[in-house]
């Protein structure tokens, strides 16, 4: 801490003008990046041309030389693609303060590992492998971390938030408005019901075990609303001790990556359809980039493992609309009220915490922004087609090609979350914050599953279809 | 334009918001979060009080 103190000596004092964040936080930036390239989308689409040349992505295959073959067609593509998305993220982080000569050689081989498991995950026989890409990106990546080791050379092209919610904006480009208002306040409802009741269960968990309130509300956080996200706002609205925090973290981490494998294994031995199963994952996922993982994964069970209904991208759909709309967007509101209660009610600290309403929108995730806008955009520009022109004409041209690169954004994440993870960093986690979380996750995931496969099923399952 | 610097922890010494530093003293942060995300706002560690606070806190502690 010596030496952050040191650090923070030549901080700039002045208070930053709130236009700053535009270009100094990563929620801009994903927005920046995915609405620009929406708008070039769609201004070729416009003028009957398509982006589809350079959203090159894998095509199915049996043999390696298939793999062979498609790499020597589309060798300028790939090229070009890495140029595109390198000077993206690279102007992106450069703003960010990462110098771009470390991030372009980290993100070139974050580029070709996601790539080569892009490509196993369209070989003919990965399904009967269960060779999903998220799960081979994220066992992959926590193999080589937790094993051989991540150079620190690599650390700057591993930007999970900055990939997944570049990613979540252009999800937006395939999900009508309309579907959003539609399922928006029945996601809304069921996270609310979840939310309050994690969070109360942690909280109160916690409390009894002896902790902290501060830790209790961080904790609470953590589990109920968006995970390390969560934990951090309301840690910092509280006031929480550092070592509070980082046990907050660590716990969200532990039991997001636990979730990754479990939910998408439970949904499948219960054979619930896509839009089910996505629900469920977004009310009882942690974080957006795990919980995308786990939504990912399912959504391609779709069409390839016997009795699993629904459309293949309804599982990331559902995710998205219950964890981004139904949880991410209310952190502002938790942290305010949260910061209120501390201020108020709790025993006092050395430092005086203010509690501020600008707070909401402070730490609102803005990329939710951005992920409303691509789909007003497009659901605008598909406006004058009706079902067969739009399928025909505005599908292969204008949204297959920026599920491309949406896909390829949530391959950098998955990758980027299992080489950031180190697993002896769980050991710092006591019993006692331990049990008070696991606790709300037992609640968390029963509460989740009963309200997506039973009182909601029949709104998710036409989602599905 | 900025405003002027108030007593707050943002213009304090010890006070330290960087991103990079706080994603290195709080490890896994970066893992499924950022210290770049719009949710922090401009929170960061004291290292008198070893806590994590906003910006806009203050305590007798200041320099």
């Amino acid at each position: 801490m010596a030496e952050i103190a040191q650090t923070a000596r030549s901080r700039v004092i002045a208070r930053r003008s709130p236009w700053g964040d535009l270009f100094r936080k990563e929620d801009w930036w994903s927005i920046w990046i995915g609405l620009g390239l929406i708008a070039v989308a769609v201004a070729l689409f416009a003028g009957g041309g398509s982006i589809k040349w350079i959203a090159v992505a894998p095509q199915k295959w049996s043999h390696l030389s298939d793999v062979t073959l498609q790499l020597k067609q589309h060798a300028l593509q790939y090229a070009a693609l890495f140029v595109l998305w390198s000077v993206s993220f690279g102007i992106g982080a450069a703003a960010l303060g990462i110098k771009i000569s470390r991030f372009l050689p980290a993100f070139l081989l974050v580029y070709l590992a996601a790539g080569s498991i892009y490509f196993l995950g369209l070989w003919d026989q990965a399904a009967h492998y269960n060779l999903e890409p998220p799960l081979v990106a994220l066992g992959l990546g926590l193999l080589v971390s937790n094993t051989l080791g991540v150079p620190r050379w690599l650390d700057p092209g591993l930007r999970v938030e900055f990939y997944i919610k570049t990613g979540i904006v252009l999800l937006g480009a395939s999900l009508p408005l309309t579907l959003i208002a539609w399922a928006g306040p029945v996601a809304i409802v069921q996270a609310a019901i979840v939310s309050l009741a994690t969070f109360g269960v942690i909280y109160f968990a916690a409390v009894r075990l002896g902790l902290d309130r501060r830790l209790a509300a961080t904790l609470g956080t953590g589990g109920a609303v968006c995970g390390v996200s969560g934990a951090i706002a309301v840690g910092g609205a509280v006031g929480a001790k550092k070592e509070e925090v980082s046990v907050a973290i660590s716990l969200v981490v532990l039991w997001a990556i636990v979730m990754i494998f479990l939910l998408p294994l439970v949904a499948r031995a219960l054979n619930l359809s896509t839009g089910v199963a996505g629900a469920w994952i977004g009310t009882s996922e942690f974080a957006d980039a795990a919980g995308l993982a786990a939504a990912q994964t399912y959504g391609g069970y779709a069409g390839n493992v016997p009795g699993i209904a629904g459309n293949p991208d309804a599982a990331v759909s559902a995710f998205t609309l219950m964890k981004v709309i139904g949880r991410d967007m209310w952190i502002g509101v938790w942290a305010f009220v949260l910061s209120l209660i501390a201020t108020a009610r709790w025993e006092r600290t050395a430092i005086q915490s203010k509690s501020r309403a600008a707070e909401i929108w402070n730490r609102f995730p803005k990329f939710v922004l951005g992920f409303i806008v691509a789909s007003a955009v497009v659901t605008l520009v598909a406006r004058g087609f009706d079902y067969a022109a739009y399928k025909k004409e505005v599908v292969p041209a204008l949204v297959a090609p920026l599920q491309a690169f949406r896909t390829w954004a949530f391959t950098f994440a998955f990758l980027s979350i299992g080489l950031t993870t180190r697993i002896r960093e769980f050991a710092s986690i006591g019993a006692r914050p331990f049990y008070a979380f696991t606790t709300g996750v037992v609640v968390n995931v029963v509460l989740g599953f009963v309200l997506s496969t039973q009182v909601f099923n029949e709104f998710w399952n036409r989602l599905g279809q | 334009m900025s405003a002027p610097a108030s007593p707050s922890c943002l213009s304090c010494k010890h006070f330290n918001h960087a991103p990079a530093d706080l994603e290195a003293a709080l490890p896994g942060l970066s893992s499924l979060s950022s210290a770049y995300a719009a949710v922090r706002g401009d929170d960061g560690i004291c290292a008198v009080h070893q806590r994590y606070v906003t910006a806009s806190s203050v305590c007798p502690a200041f320099a």
